[in-house]
């Protein structure tokens, strides 16, 4: 029987290697996927992360408030700061005309006075308080002067990056407000209290007694940041190790169709031992295709600038999760092989299903950023089991315990689906 | 002109030698298809001796195939039993397995192998290993003429070349019974002529053929005994030359066929 396994194998790895389409749609596609698509995402990453968001300044304040808040945006990595067009300080009639043409995604204006006015709005809000008369009548003519501050915005900019930025501004002009009511406060007390001739200087800064420290929720002592090559190589990895489906499937079909298989039952052999031939060599196949896909992550994505793939610690968890995957790979490619009437359906039904569950399981757009239900669907794919696998191992430093249940999901998806061909193989047979 | 080789050959004598014994006994065989109209094989009753070469033939859609595919394990029948070489057909299988080949009308082949490569893996399936399936395809190859393009892919075989690697692929392990589903069918008159050759040869070393074509003139030289079916029953049993003599007006075999199975067109 061992000598037969062994034929089938060999038998196997030479139709696949003399089958340069198959080949190539099992090794060069995916790899060319990673690139393109890690490329495409991190450039999106890029954007906002490293080079950030194009941002035309226009300040007529010059005082406080336009200061601090150019100060605020030249120091953001959200932004890329520019307070001039074609080398001259950029008016607002100018910065509104470069956004219309897209040559920033925003415009930002601070009004003359902005700080003056600021300043006068504290000064009344101070004087109102630390007035000791028993007045709460705000005399007419008294109410607040309005600072505007314009904000130009390409439509075409994504609602997020515009969140984003937005955001940064309003803390600007909250910590100039505060800033400002706080030395005039510092200031009227000053004056109120005997002797008390200055203001502490640095009492702002005292008074800024919260912090934030950000940190990744992952088990993993090394800092992994999410970025496009984390999330790409395991998905398109995944979707590769899938594909290989439809070569799997023709090949069965093609040896129904050329009588092989009529041959082959009246062997004495049994024809799951021709199966498992298959699905060593394509268990085999995906394993290659894992190294490859990685080896794209580690040595050849850095070589573009990308980020290196950071494989968490638990290489035996990376191991299991692969051989559960290849394996419910193959046994999927089976059931479509023995499902399909020809090779040509075999060819549809193959490429259709995966891209479908692919789709659903998170490799094209993470699930996470699906709608509740497609959310809920997702998790009937085995592609998103596989790829939660990795996320815990790549993303949040797991290990073998943490990916068992995913390994034993994927597993138990092999079985069926070999369950499920060995049953329509033998409906077929006997009519 | 190459004469082909069963012009040569002398049918047994069906009364003086088919006193043997049965290798294949086909009681009451049926088989209907799901969603069929009416029955494949419908009922069919027959004998095969051992070591006689015994011609299953009929018009399209008659029931040649489905009999054969039923003979060879390939399913399993909707009623009736057959016994071949003494045991029962569904109890027995994988051992029947064994001691049967198959030479399927469609050219059973891996194109993208080499005719070496597909040998060796079919006569692995065989259990055949080692030396003596190495020793076994280089005979076959030489036998038939191909052990210069052995290690070409199949692919660029012509038809010929490829019918006679279809026919070592179902004989490398010496099978007791051999079924052949059109052997010779697209092939020229050289390759129909080793062909023959080699199978008569099979023959007299003991292997009992069962054999189906539309070539009547090759199964009339050919064949020892011949059974004419039609709508999954057998018309008629016997030797060419008993039927040619209980035909009126036949003097060949194609005449004998014609007047049973008449002239209407099949699908």
């Amino acid at each position: 029987m061992i000598s037969k396994l062994i034929a089938t194998i060999k038998k196997e790895t030479l139709l696949l290697l003399r089958d340069k389409v198959g080949l190539s749609i099992l090794f060069l596609m995916p790899m060319i996927l990673i690139f393109v698509m890690t490329l495409i995402q991190d450039a999106a990453f890029k954007t906002i992360n490293e080079k950030g968001i194009p941002i035309i300044f226009v300040n007529n304040d010059h005082d406080s408030l336009g200061i601090m808040i150019e100060q605020g945006l030249r120091n953001n990595d959200l932004c890329s700061f520019n307070d001039s067009i074609d080398g001259k300080p950029a008016t607002a009639e100018q910065a509104h005309k470069a956004v219309a043409e897209g040559r920033f995604l925003v415009g930002i204006v601070i009004p003359k006075g902005a700080t003056d006015a600021i300043r006068r709005n504290v000064t009344q809000l101070v004087e109102e308080t630390m007035d000791t008369s028993d007045s709460t009548v705000v005399q007419a003519g008294s109410a607040a002067d309005s600072v505007e501050i314009t904000l130009m915005i390409d439509p075409v900019a994504k609602k997020s990056f515009l969140n984003s930025v937005t955001s940064n501004l309003h803390e600007f002009i909250s910590e100039v407000k505060t800033k400002i009511m706080f030395q005039t406060f510092s200031e009227q007390i000053a004056a109120v209290i005997p002797g008390k001739t200055e203001t502490p200087k640095s009492a702002y800064q005292k008074s800024q007694i919260i912090r934030y420290k950000e940190i990744y929720a992952s088990r993993s002592e090394e800092k992994i940041v999410p970025n496009a090559v984390q999330h790409n190589v395991p998905a398109w990895t995944i979707f590769a190790m899938f594909f290989i489906a439809i070569p799997l499937s023709s090949s069965i079909m093609k040896e129904k169709n050329e009588g092989s298989v009529f041959r082959l039952h009246t062997m004495p052999t049994p024809y799951l031992l021709l199966i498992n031939g298959k699905i060593v060599v394509y268990v085999i196949v995906c394993m290659i295709q894992f190294l490859l896909m990685l080896s794209v992550g580690l040595y050849f994505l850095p070589m573009l600038g990308l980020p290196k793939l950071v494989l968490g610690s638990s290489y035996m968890g990376i191991f299991i999760l692969t051989m559960a995957t290849a394996f419910a790979a193959t046994g999927y490619g089976v059931m479509v092989g023995t499902l399909a009437g020809t090779e040509h359906q075999a060819a549809i039904l193959g490429s259709l299903s995966i891209l479908l569950l692919s789709a659903l399981g998170g490799i094209w757009v993470p699930s996470y950023v699906m709608p509740e239900v497609m959310r809920n669907i997702s998790t009937w794919s085995p592609l998103n089991w596989s790829l939660s696998g990795f996320y815990k191992l790549f993303l949040r430093g797991g290990g073998m315990a943490d990916i068992l249940a995913d390994a034993l999901k994927l597993v138990a998806f092999f079985i069926a689906t070999m369950a499920i061909a060995s049953i329509t193989n033998r409906i077929k047979r006997t009519y | 002109m190459i004469n082909p080789g069963y012009k040569n050959y002398q049918p047994l004598n069906s009364s003086a030698t088919m006193a043997q014994s049965t290798i294949i006994e086909i009681i009451n065989l049926a088989k209907t298809f799901k969603h069929a109209a009416e029955p494949a094989v419908n009922g069919i009753n027959l004998s095969i001796y051992r070591n006689e070469i015994f011609g299953l033939l009929g018009p399209n859609g008659a029931g040649k195939t489905t009999t054969i595919s039923i003979l060879c394990g390939l399913f399993p029948p909707s009623g009736g039993k057959v016994l071949i070489d003494s045991q029962d057909l569904q109890q027995h299988l994988p051992s029947i397995k064994k001691i049967v080949g198959i030479v399927p009308q469609d050219i059973a082949l891996y194109p993208t192998l080499t005719a070496r490569e597909n040998l060796e893996f079919y006569g692995h399936m065989y259990g055949l290993t080692g030396k003596l399936l190495k020793d076994r395809i280089e005979e076959w190859l030489k036998k038939l003429g191909l052990t210069e393009s052995a290690n070409r892919q199949v692919t660029t075989y012509s038809g010929g070349m490829k019918r006679r690697v279809n026919l070592i692929a179902g004989i490398l392990h010496k099978p007791k019974i051999l079924f052949l589903d059109e052997p010779t069918v697209g092939v020229d008159v050289q390759s129909r002529n080793v062909i023959i050759e080699h199978l008569k040869k099979i023959n007299e070393e003991g292997t009992t053929i069962i054999y189906t074509s539309h070539h009547m003139e090759e199964a009339e030289h050919f064949c020892h005994r011949v059974s004419i079916i039609d709508h999954g029953k057998i018309l008629t049993r016997g030797t060419p030359a008993e039927l040619i003599e209980n035909t009126p007006g036949a003097d060949n075999l194609e005449k004998v066929f014609l007047h049973l199975t008449k002239r209407k067109l099949r699908d």
